[in-house]
């Protein structure tokens, strides 16, 4: 549990510091266009781009962490202990759905790969950012997999 | 199977999964691919997944969310909201309860470069309420006004359900923002008499005489002006055209950052917080993006959300009559569900309705309306009982003070925000006079 939990937390460090790089470069390319009247060609492909590798890298903290928003209105009667076995049922529908995320997103970028699909201005590759998406998907799954058979982490509450 | 009773058993499997505590992210997406599966099979339903995730999240219009999260994330780690905080009790000192509303206004100040209310709320929290208690404010004030100032996180620009509404409805994020100007400053007045109008009311929740003033000082106004430059850089480049929202949100994460290293208050450390902070409420919302496409993708092979337009045009109900329906509506569901999920389940299907509507206005000025209105309800919905996100976040923080009383303390605020919402319902143009300003 504690290399799941360093994974996740490297994954979202790696992340934060490629929005950070974002807003450079976006301030770098604003500079360049209203003063000089460079233009940096395909800004916007490259932060969709990242973006998209970013915000997957975030999904592994957010599920270790368990921030995805459940309604605790219905059950906040309920035991502790059913609404700790309740909580797991949850894990594991989440865990399901990210490997089948996981598997099609996987599909879809050998695809992007087979058919050479490349952004518009920058001819940027597609299957590259689809091959950053799938690993933290899976981590994000094999987490929400643990939770399910052994409840939360120890490592939750920092 | 009847269209309306398969959209029905969607909607029962999503909130029966629901109520089961599972995610409301994957109680939609589940729903969703039930409906999807039973109407075209298993082959189309697959190869829709492909490139779901990634259309989400490799989205140059959806990227401005992380980025503004991240903005309010360092903004947070910065420690700017303890300089806004001490700014504002200078400024309304001589007020009774003044430090109430300097918890407000600085809340408002803090909303102007973070689009999260739950973030505002712990933020300006963590500042205001230890003062607060040291000057004599009763729990039942302190954390009433806390939690109603963090809503200003969201009613004041930028705001991360104003973005998703926006991109949602294809609407101009910058139109949006100018509109949600002038509402959002119409709360922050009225927080403040509702203070006001509170301590005279209710003697006992705020000192009657505070001799412990604050002085205004050249160190005070100096730790307050990035937050102003940041602001006029952010929102003059996206509504004067310099920039689009993303690169608005770039640049105001990147001189926070900035202005944050120079307070000489961030630490590798903080860094790494904005990080897990910023990657907690992204994950998040994203995850509901997906979840909400999957459930609507259903929804919409029913053909339910499209005749439902037309039902209720046939109805020959007055419009305003129908949006203010509406917004009942979002305050009951309100009650057990979070509002970005609401909004992004919702919106698919009440906005046809709306824009099917005749105000006598042009369509693009509905749209940016309705998005007010539907951001007042939101704002409601964080504060409003059983179930407001906001009150547990400041109650929570605040160790002594019971719920009940927090609850207490939102009341005024709550009157307030009724009064604001119906202000605005009978009189779009409040909302749309700036807009015509952006270019």
């Amino acid at each position: 549990m504690k290399t799941l939990s360093f994974l996740a937390r490297l994954c979202a460090v790696l992340a934060g510091v490629i929005l950070t790089a974002i807003t450079l470069v976006t301030c770098a390319s604003l500079i360049g266009r209203n003063t000089i009247g460079v233009t940096l060609v395909g800004d916007y492909e490259l932060t969709a781009a990242a973006a998209g590798a970013a915000v997957a890298l975030f999904l592994p903290w957010c599920q270790l962490r368990r921030e995805n928003i459940i309604v605790d209105f219905f059950t906040a009667r309920a035991s502790v202990r059913t609404n700790a076995l309740l909580d797991r049922f949850g894990a594991l529908m989440l865990g399901a759905i990210m490997l089948l995320l996981a598997w099609r997103t996987a599909v879809g970028g050998i695809s992007a790969f087979r058919s050479n699909s490349t952004t518009m201005m920058l001819g940027f590759p597609e299957w590259i950012v689809y091959s950053a998406m799938v690993p933290p998907m899976v981590l994000t799954a094999v987490i929400a997999l643990v939770q399910t058979a052994r409840g939360d982490f120890a490592e939750k509450g920092q | 199977m009847s269209a309306l009773t398969l959209a029905g058993l969607i909607f029962a499997c999503m909130l029966v999964l629901m109520a089961a505590r599972v995610p409301i992210a994957i109680a939609m997406f589940v729903a969703g691919v039930f409906g999807y599966l039973y109407q075209v099979g298993p082959a189309p339903f697959l190869n829709n997944l492909n490139g779901l995730a990634y259309a989400r999240f490799a989205s140059y219009d959806l990227s401005v969310i992380p980025l503004f999260i991240l903005m309010g994330n360092f903004a947070t780690q910065g420690g700017i909201s303890k300089a806004l905080f001490q700014f504002a009790s200078v400024i309304m000192a001589r007020f009774r309860g003044g430090l109430a509303m300097a918890a407000v206004m600085a809340s408002a100040a803090f909303g102007a470069i973070c689009g999260s209310s739950i973030a505002t709320a712990a933020t300006i929290t963590s500042v205001a309420l230890p003062e607060m208690k040291r000057h004599g404010y009763s729990g039942r004030l302190a954390t009433g006004t806390l939690a109603a100032g963090g809503t200003l996180g969201i009613l004041i620009p930028p705001s991360v359900p104003l973005v998703i509404y926006a991109i949602l409805t294809e609407q101009n994020i910058a139109k949006l923002f100018a509109a949600a100007t002038i509402p959002g400053l119409i709360a922050m007045c009225g927080y403040l008499i509702a203070i006001a109008v509170y301590v005279r009311l209710f003697p006992g929740h705020a000192p009657e005489h505070d001799d412990d003033r604050p002085r205004m000082t050249l160190a005070g106004v100096m730790a307050v002006a990035p937050i102003a430059i940041i602001f006029l850089i952010v929102f003059g480049g996206i509504y004067g055209g310099l920039f689009t929202p993303t690169e608005g949100a770039g640049v105001g994460a990147a001189a926070t950052f900035v202005a944050a290293l120079l307070r000489r208050e961030l630490t590798l450390k903080k860094i790494a917080h904005c990080f897990y902070a910023t990657a907690a409420a992204s994950a998040m919302i994203f995850l509901i993006f997906i979840g909400a496409d999957m459930m609507n993708a259903a929804l919409a092979l029913t053909q339910v959300p499209a005749q439902l337009a037309s039902v209720i045009q046939g109805w020959k109900i007055a419009p305003v009559l129908v949006v203010s329906g509406i917004l009942l509506f979002y305050v009951v569901l309100g009650a057990v569900m979070d509002e970005l999920s609401m909004i992004l389940l919702t919106i698919p299907i009440f906005f046809p309705v709306v824009m099917g509507l005749d105000f006598g206005l042009p369509k693009e000025s509905v749209a940016i309306w309705f998005g007010i209105m539907v951001l007042m309800t939101v704002g409601f919905g964080l504060l409003a009982p059983p179930v407001g996100l906001n009150v547990y976040v400041v109650n929570g923080m605040a160790k002594d003070v019971p719920i009940g009383e927090s609850y207490k303390g939102v009341m005024p605020f709550l009157v307030s925000d009724v009064l604001r919402t119906v202000l605005l319902l009978a009189f779009p143009p409040i909302s749309l006079w700036l807009v015509k300003y952006v270019g």
